[in-house]
C-alpha cells in the first residue's frame, strides 16, 4: 500500500504506523456537563464502516507527521490524504 | 562505541574533591574508507549534526534569523540546501525541523548553530546519535536501489533533495549532495549493522 504524502510524495506504507479513527482528533471538554458520557463514547465506542473510513497514520520512519487518510476498508483505495495538524486547527484548535 | 576520557579537573562534592571527566564520542565507524569498483564508501570525519525545531508561534522569527545567520532561506521539507559560505548543509526533515550538517571536530556543535541563528530556535546536538555513510561513485544509484525504497531516479530524487526512510529495518536519512554521490544516515547504535546491510548491497552490483 502507498500512503501519497501530501509534503513528501508517495511513500510505502511500511514507513507508517496506523493509530485508528481520525475522531481522536475531536477530544471532548472535561468540563461539560455529560463530559463523562462523552468521554466513554470518545474513548471506546467506535464506528466500523464498510468504505469510506477516516483514519489516523504516523509517519514514524519519516517526517514524523500525523496524518488523517480516507482509507476504504473494503478496497484499501487512498482518495485523501491531510496534514493532521491541518484538519486540527479547521477545527479550531489553536494548535 | 569507544570513548575516550581524561580528567581535566577536581571539582568539589560534598567535603571531598573528585575529578571531572570530560567524555568524548568516538563515531563509531571512524575512519572507515573502501573502495568498491567504481564506488567509494567513506565515513566521513569529524561529522558534525544538529537539529533545530522551530518554535511553536515563532517560526517566521526562527526562518529569519537561519537565514541571516547561513545566508540561504531553510528550503522546502524534503529538500536541502549549501550555505552562502558553501561550508554548512541545512537539510529540512518536517515541517518544524531542521538538521544542519558540517565538519566540525569539537563536541560542541548545537552551541555553534545556537550562537549563529542567535537562540531564535530549539538546537538539540545529534552528532552522537547518528553515523554516516558517503558513497559515491557511477553506479551508487545502482546499489542503493536494491535497499532505498525511495525512488532515486534523479527526476524524481534530485541533488540536494533528502528524504527519511527505511532500509533493511533500520530509520535511514538519505541526500543526494551530487548527481552519484549520496550520503546516508542511521543510528549509531546500529551502525555495524547499518555499514553491513550498505556493504551487501554494493557487493550485489560489483
Amino acid at each position: 500500500m502507498i500512503i501519497n504524502h501530501p509534503l513528501l510524495g508517495p511513500r510505502d506504507a511500511a514507513e507508517f504506523v496506523y493509530l485508528g479513527d481520525a475522531s481522536l482528533i475531536d477530544r471532548p471538554d472535561w468540563q461539560d456537563e455529560d463530559a463523562m458520557d462523552q468521554f466513554h463514547a470518545y474513548g471506546y465506542l467506535r464506528d466500523n464502516p464498510a468504505g469510506e473510513h477516516k483514519e489516523l497514520w504516523y509517519h514514524e520512519q519519516g517526517d514524523r507527521s500525523w496524518l488523517v487518510v480516507t482509507r476504504n476498508t473494503l478496497t484499501h483505495e487512498i482518495t485523501n490524504v491531510e496534514i493532521a495538524r491541518d484538519v486540527a486547527r479547521a477545527r479550531g484548535r489553536d494548535k | 562505541m569507544s570513548r575516550l576520557s581524561r580528567p581535566t579537573l577536581l571539582i568539589q562534592k560534598g567535603s571531598v574533591f573528585v575529578a571531572e571527566y570530560t567524555l568524548i564520542a568516538e563515531p563509531p565507524l571512524a575512519g572507515y574508507d573502501e573502495t568498491f569498483g567504481d564506488m567509494r564508501l567513506v565515513a566521513p570525519a569529524d561529522f558534525a549534526l544538529v537539529s533545530i525545531a522551530l518554535p511553536l508561534g515563532r517560526e517566521d522569527k526562527a526562518l529569519k534569523a537561519i537565514k541571516t545567520g547561513y545566508g540561504v532561506d531553510l528550503p522546502e521539507v524534503g529538500e536541502s540546501i549549501l550555505s552562502k559560505d558553501g561550508k554548512v548543509r541545512l537539510l529540512r526533515m518536517a515541517q518544524d525541523q531542521a538538521f544542519v550538517m558540517f565538519t566540525h571536530s569539537k563536541p560542541d556543535a548545537a552551541q555553534v548553530v545556537s550562537k549563529k541563528i542567535k537562540d531564535s530556535a530549539y538546537v538539540t546536538d545529534q552528532t552522537d546519535v547518528w553515523t554516516a555513510l558517503h558513497l559515491s561513485g557511477p553506479s551508487s544509484r545502482r546499489a542503493l536501489e536494491r535497499i532505498c525504497p525511495i525512488d532515486l531516479d534523479t527526476e524524481a530524487f534530485a541533488e540536494g533533495h533528502v528524504a527519511r526512510t527505511v532500509m533493511e529495518h533500520l530509520g535511514v536519512v538519505i541526500l543526494r549532495d551530487a548527481a552519484d554521490s549520496f550520503v546516508l544516515l542511521s543510528a549509531s547504535s546500529s551502525a555495524g549493522s547499518f555499514l553491513h546491510a550498505v556493504e551487501t548491497s554494493i557487493h550485489n552490483v560489483t
